[in-house]
């Protein structure tokens, strides 16, 4: 169980590595192609635009998975400064709680949303559904719950486990 | 209602990330006027309709590439070969290097990381009190914010609907300013310090040049590609990356292929960030304007103050108070929405606005409790928070000083704009 867990996570950070090279890469790729195409051939791609505005959407899911896997999300972060370790770890299982809850909501918001967007058969960039390219709201913001299950229940954890232990010694 | 409030106020100094607090209260909000909580979702995708945004990412990665890179030590040598012949020479490095550095980097903390390392033990060794070194390097994190293309200055184009080149030619009088009063300042604190000075050497700054050739044309491929009309400011972005991945990758080989992706994804980490509170943001701004609470808030405010002087010192004490709880980026993208309307009722220009609401909330970066830059520097130069407090505080005076002035001087925005 371990193990696989282990390698779950080694996945997960190639996995979001990978998508945020392929991602920021074309990007660059298509803007700077643009500009050629403008000024020396008097010509450009009609859908670059709305192309690099999709792109930056991802960007922004893939970005904030990424963040909530580093802990990096923006808090207010004051009280670690000044409560005593214990206290900071309950907060933590709190507030990661919280999170983990509105994006589970929000996750499920966004899928009930997509399903209309199957419905009405809405499309994106020539003909491509438009669900297709939303999905990664859902997705991401179920990644994100999940990362924040994850660190509530490591915090939780360590509460538990960690101070017995320190206590007997 | 009310409780509710209350409850999200406590989860978010508890700590909760606040990108999850501004969700709720937009959920809840729209629960209250009875709109499909679905709504959420096209708020969050109206993400991908935003002009310019693109220039976020873009702009983020070609800075943190040059972070990562010997940019910084490279920056240092140059500006200390032109200025540090002078009485309180390298006090004048450090502001101006860190000014240039922070406008690409965008005043993420990355500054005080990245020429904090090279500049506080120099500035140790030519003589300067300890204390005073803290508190300018601590200071200098932030400086550069009102220079193009800073992140904070294309976010508040893109969330106030404002021409982010217009932005970028308003910030650098009043940029200016905070350079030279900090500057100032630090020559006459050091008066006294009578070190032998170096002598200006052609030959140091002719090798200087040479080490920065590459970087040194950056400002003018961003801003030259923009005012001359080659590009957008989301193009000028993406050559600004494929530029310092080309000069710093390919050039100086000082980023390998191989750490690419790792200074990719720490650079779109922090963009994942900023963009998702703006997502959200765009949702609890949509309910706010449904719900009329700038209308409100304009009543409020005009029963208040009845003149635009009186309007704009209202509006600074609110900012000095914001910028001390929030971050730059969560209080634009929450904030400007809701006082834009105001403002332009009281007749301040939205220029000067964004002006104004950077330099003001440049001082949150200093004050505590959660100012960014005194937790930086405490961690960094391993000093408490409280000493790195009162070493920054003479320095928060003089920027307040600054914001004063910037404030109530709007010519010094609206200078260069044509209209």
């Amino acid at each position: 169980m371990r193990r696989f867990l282990e390698r779950l996570e080694r996945f997960g950070r190639a996995a979001e590595d990978g998508a945020l090279v392929v991602l920021l890469g074309s990007m660059v790729i298509i803007a700077v192609l643009q500009i050629v195409l403008r000024q020396f051939f008097d010509s450009g791609i009609g859908w670059a635009d709305e192309l690099i505005k999709i792109i930056v959407l991802w960007l922004a899911m893939v970005g904030s998975i990424a963040a909530a896997r580093d802990n990096r999300h923006i808090r207010i972060d004051v009280l670690s400064h000044i409560l005593p370790d214990k206290l900071v770890a309950l907060a933590r299982v709190l507030v990661d709680l919280f999170a983990a809850v509105v994006c589970a909501t929000i996750a499920w918001q966004a899928w009930r949303y997509l399903q209309l967007e199957i419905e009405w058969q809405e499309t994106v960039l020539f003909n491509t559904p438009a669900w297709s390219v939303h999905l990664i709201v859902p997705l991401a913001f179920l990644l994100i719950c999940y990362r924040f299950v994850v660190s509530c229940a490591r915090t939780l954890f360590e509460i538990f486990r960690g101070d017995p232990i320190n206590g007997a010694q | 209602m009310i409780i509710f409030s209350v409850i999200l106020v406590l989860l978010a100094v508890l700590g909760a990330p606040l990108f999850a607090v501004i969700a709720t209260s937009a959920m809840l909000g729209f629960n209250n006027i009875e709109t499909d909580l679905m709504t959420m979702a096209l708020e969050i995708l109206s993400i991908a309709q935003l002009p310019f945004l693109a220039a976020i990412p873009l702009f983020t990665f070609a800075g943190y590439m040059l972070s990562e890179s010997d940019a910084p030590k490279r920056l240092v040598r140059l500006t200390n070969a032109l200025l540090g012949w002078m009485p309180g020479g390298l006090a004048l490095v450090c502001l101006s290097a860190c000014a240039f550095f922070t406008a690409f980097t965008g005043a993420s903390g990355v500054t005080i990381i990245a020429l904090g390392a090279i500049l506080y033990p120099a500035l140790k060794q030519d003589g300067y009190s300890d204390k005073f070194n803290l508190g300018l390097v601590t200071s200098s994190g932030s400086l550069g914010l009102l220079f193009a293309p800073s992140l904070p200055l294309i976010l508040y184009g893109v969330v106030a609907g404002v021409q982010i080149d217009d932005l970028f030619l308003a910030g650098i009088l009043p940029g200016f300013v905070m350079l030279v009063m900090l500057s100032g300042w630090s020559i006459w604190v050091n008066r006294a310090n009578r070190k032998p000075l170096s002598a200006f050497s052609m030959r140091e700054v002719a090798g200087a040049l040479r080490e920065t050739i590459w970087e040194l044309p950056l400002p003018v491929v961003v801003l030259g590609g923009i005012y001359s009309g080659y590009f957008a400011v989301s193009e000028a972005a993406a050559v600004t990356a494929l530029y310092v991945f080309f000069v710093e990758v390919i050039i100086h080989r000082e980023i390998t292929f191989r750490e690419l992706p790792r200074v990719m994804r720490e650079s779109m980490v922090l963009v994942g960030g900023i963009l998702i509170i703006l997502g959200v943001s765009l949702a609890s701004t949509n309910y706010m304007i449904e719900a009329e609470v700038p209308q409100r808030l304009l009543q409020l405010v005009a029963e208040l103050v009845s003149s635009e002087t009186s309007f704009l010192i209202l509006l600074l004490f609110f900012l000095l108070i914001l910028g001390a709880i929030l971050d730059i980026f969560s209080a634009i993208v929450l904030v400007v929405p809701l006082i834009l309307p105001i403002a332009a009722g009281f007749g301040v220009n939205e220029v000067h606005l964004g002006i104004v609401f950077l330099a003001a909330m440049q001082l949150g970066y200093l004050t505590p409790p959660v100012g960014l830059n005194l937790f930086i520097a405490s961690y960094r130069f391993d000093k408490s928070i409280m000493h790195v407090y009162s070493a920054t505080f003479p320095f928060l005076l003089i920027l307040a000083l600054s914001v004063i002035v910037i404030t109530f001087l709007p010519e010094l925005s609206l200078l260069f704009l044509s209209n």
